[in-house]
């Protein structure tokens, strides 16, 4: 499990142009159409940031856990968690259980969550100032504090 | 025209009846005036008549898109709302980023028209086909950034999207704007003051249809590359890294900064305002308009003494240009506080700032007395004064009820109407047109008064010579035609850093299936500048309301690399009304407009 990869937010970074929203519907349905993306970018006007928000893939996925349908299961080749909608009850538990927000729904009610583009993710490849990078979870923890000590010590950033 | 990249759709809100209906907008339409600000020129012309009293029951608020509005096309975000301006009394528009305007159209509308009178406020939620006014009593006199977090937690949903007011437009400050997403306005020409009028605090979008374009494949590609190219630019990085205020170190060492009410070009503390001292001291972070990678708008906070800690999007480089070296000051703190009161109260920090420079101006020159002005003694470079006379603007208390009438009506009022540097009742933008001819006769031409995005020549003639007259008039024109197109297609103007005409078009067939040669695209601005103009004609305004106040005439720059110089105004004019083929009163000839096929 340690070699998967997943999606890391520097949600600092982020300047908030939602091309990663464009990138992401294109890619799954041929069209861009922000609202069927399966990230989004929330501006938080209190405090003023853009934060993007995605499935993290977390190692205890809590919404695989809550489905009642088992219509959740974690991808093999990815890790990523995927969706049989056939078996989806479209009850939104997965949304509500999920602590990043990395839930959406879309214009049916069915869950929208992030398969990584089958390894590929064109949010990331598409990002123009490197705010998602996609990272092995083991060792995302160093681009993480690299950020933070550029943030705190370094001039200039 | 086909279905994609436009919806064909317009949106009519009558907030008199309450009537909402949707009307299909005529096929043709698109072909003659692609969309934006072409499509308001449309119907501006089609519906409001010339006499009308732009506060009045039938001034309307003309919001459309263009066909890259949306999509993936990096700058496809510029939404166009069209009006007859209570500042000026002349045709107006104005354009918008963020992310307001692909909303608009990811609803499923090209156009929004909304007319008549609400007898209380009340504010518009579209939430796709389901359109609704709602009471805003609740919301009425708050603040821009209230007004906004209250409709998204009202509406409990935080990624609608809102344009609104704030209470300069309440309380009809002919300076007031509309503003979406907290920090991106329909600047100029006093639109909030219309949507005051109307007792209409905001209009709340809430989209999720997406815009259908023809080639999705090709727009992708499209993107990715200008993104690429984006990104490779040298201008576009000083703007991503600096903001738009990366422009302030040329412009004064040119010697063409409005500076101290345009009593010179040349402000010598320049170098504490530059796009690198503002990184240094205020700039925390970036921040983008939809599908844009540039992020040229900057996020700023400053500690202040006086006001303690105050954030915002921006400022700009008009708005450092017209409350900084305009005002003589060049402290941040003052030059943040004055732009947070202008965003909060949503008014126009350039016009706003131009009439407190005209103000310290005539304090100075002891043409107004401290009595008149509530005990304040406004001189150039005293930032405080400055913040409390917008704050008396933004409140109409004192002083400050007659400047929110804008520049032209209080300096008519005061008697210091030569201290007003206005065309057509707008303020100068922070080009100083003596050091750039181009600018004089863009400012002179522009339908809305001194805009200077109307035809930004000023980089062109950097690179010829920008005091001769010879050529300008062609070049005007030129520029005037290719920004009708980028506003109609909904682009943003720094678009053309990396997209020529050619490449425009180009993306316009992918989007829409519409081929277009580059003669016919420029016959489109040509139509769409000479609408403009008609409207103009038929409110009655000519050749006398084109020129440039006398200062620029009769008063050379005194100093720097534009000394010497003043506005050869009625050369120009001469020059671009023949090349226009207007004639020398600067009316279009019935047979220019019968070229263009349009009405005389």
């Amino acid at each position: 499990m340690s070699q998967i990869k997943i999606i890391n937010v520097a949600f600092r970074r982020c300047v908030g142009c939602r091309l990663c929203e464009q990138w992401c519907s294109y890619s799954h349905d041929g069209k861009a159409n922000p609202a069927m993306a399966r990230i989004k970018v929330l501006r938080d006007l209190e405090s003023s940031g853009d934060i993007p928000m995605v499935c993290h893939q977390c190692a205890t996925p809590l919404c695989l856990n809550k489905c009642p349908a088992g219509a959740l299961y974690r991808d093999n080749k990815t890790g990523a968690i995927r969706l049989d909608r056939g078996a989806c009850l479209g009850c939104g538990l997965c949304v509500e259980a999920c602590p990043h927000g990395g839930v959406g729904v879309d214009s049916g009610g069915y869950p929208l969550i992030c398969d990584l583009c089958d390894g590929k993710p064109q949010c990331v490849t598409h990002c123009p100032v490197g705010a998602l990078s996609f990272l092995r979870r083991d060792l995302v923890d160093r681009v993480v504090k690299a950020d933070v000590a550029r943030k705190s010590g370094g001039e200039g950033y | 025209m086909t279905a994609e990249g436009l919806t064909g759709r317009l949106l009519r809100v009558d907030l008199s009846t309450g009537k909402i209906a949707v009307e299909a907008i005529p096929e043709d339409v698109a072909r003659s005036f692609l969309g934006g600000r072409g499509l308001g020129a449309y119907y501006f012309d089609r519906e409001i008549k010339p006499g009308i009293d732009p506060l009045g029951l039938q001034n309307k608020l003309i919001f459309s898109c263009g066909p890259l509005l949306g999509t993936m096309v990096p700058g496809g975000n510029k939404v166009c709302v069209t009006f007859k301006s209570p500042l000026t009394g002349t045709y107006s528009y104005s354009l918008c980023g963020g992310h307001w305007g692909p909303e608009l159209k990811t609803a499923g509308y090209d156009a929004l028209v909304v007319e008549g009178v609400s007898k209380y406020p009340v504010y518009l939620f579209i939430d796709d086909e389901s359109v609704s006014i709602c009471p805003a009593d609740h919301i009425w006199g708050q603040l821009i950034p209230e007004t906004d977090s209250a409709l998204r937690g009202e509406i409990g949903d935080p990624f609608v999207k809102v344009a609104c007011i704030g209470p300069a437009g309440e309380r009809l400050n002919r300076m007031a704007c509309i503003t979406a997403d907290c920090y991106r306005e329909f600047g100029r020409g006093g639109a909030g003051a219309v949507m005051g009028a109307k007792k209409l605090k905001a209009l709340v979008i809430r989209g999720s249809r997406g815009v259908i374009v023809k080639e999705p494949g090709k727009i992708a590609s499209i993107s990715e590359k200008m993104v690429k190219d984006l990104k490779r630019h040298v201008t576009v990085q000083a703007r991503h890294s600096y903001g738009t205020p990366e422009m302030v170190e040329e412009i004064n060492y040119l010697g063409f900064w409005s500076t101290r009410n345009f009593s010179t070009g040349q402000f010598n503390d320049a170098g504490k305002l530059s796009g690198k001292a503002m990184k240094k001291e205020i700039v925390q972070g970036d921040s983008s308009c939809f599908s844009c990678p540039v992020a040229c708008g900057k996020r700023s906070a400053i500690n202040s003494a006086s006001y303690g800690r105050v954030e915002l999007e921006g400022p700009e480089f008009e708005t450092i240009g017209l409350l900084g070296a305009n005002c003589g000051v060049s402290q941040w703190e003052y030059i943040v506080q004055a732009a947070k009161i202008c965003d909060s109260y949503g008014m126009d920090t350039m016009s706003s700032g131009a009439v407190v420079a005209m103000i310290m101006e005539a304090f100075e020159k002891g043409r107004i007395s401290e009595e008149q002005l509530d005990g304040l003694r406004p001189r150039f470079g005293d930032g405080s004064v400055m913040v409390e006379l917008l704050q008396r603007i933004g409140d109409r208390k004192g002083i400050g009820d007659l400047l929110a009438e804008g520049l032209q009506a209080s300096a008519g009022q005061l008697g210091i109407s030569d201290l007003a540097m206005h065309v057509k009742g707008l303020p100068l933008a922070t080009y100083d047109p003596r050091g750039c001819k181009g600018m004089a006769l863009t400012y002179g031409t522009s339908p809305k008064g001194a805009h200077h995005m109307v035809s930004p020549t000023m980089g062109l003639e950097l690179a010829g010579n920008r005091f001769s007259v010879e050529g300008k008039g062609l070049l005007v024109r030129k520029t005037q035609q290719h920004m009708a197109l980028v506003d109609s297609l909904s682009l943003c103007s720094s678009m053309r850093f990396v997209l020529n005409l050619e490449g425009q078009l180009q993306i316009l067939e992918a989007a829409t299936g519409l081929v277009l040669s580059e003669e016919e695209a420029l016959r489109i601005g040509d139509r769409i500048i000479n609408l403009e103009r008609m409207c103009n004609v038929r409110m009655g305004f000519d050749r006398r309301h084109d020129v440039l106040p006398r200062r620029f005439l009769e008063e050379p720059l005194p100093e720097g690399l534009s000394g010497g110089q003043v506005v050869e105004m009625d050369d120009l004019l001469n020059d671009y009304y023949s090349v226009m083929g207007w004639d020398e009163r600067g009316i279009p000839t019935p047979e220019k407009l019968k070229t263009l096929d349009l009405a005389t």
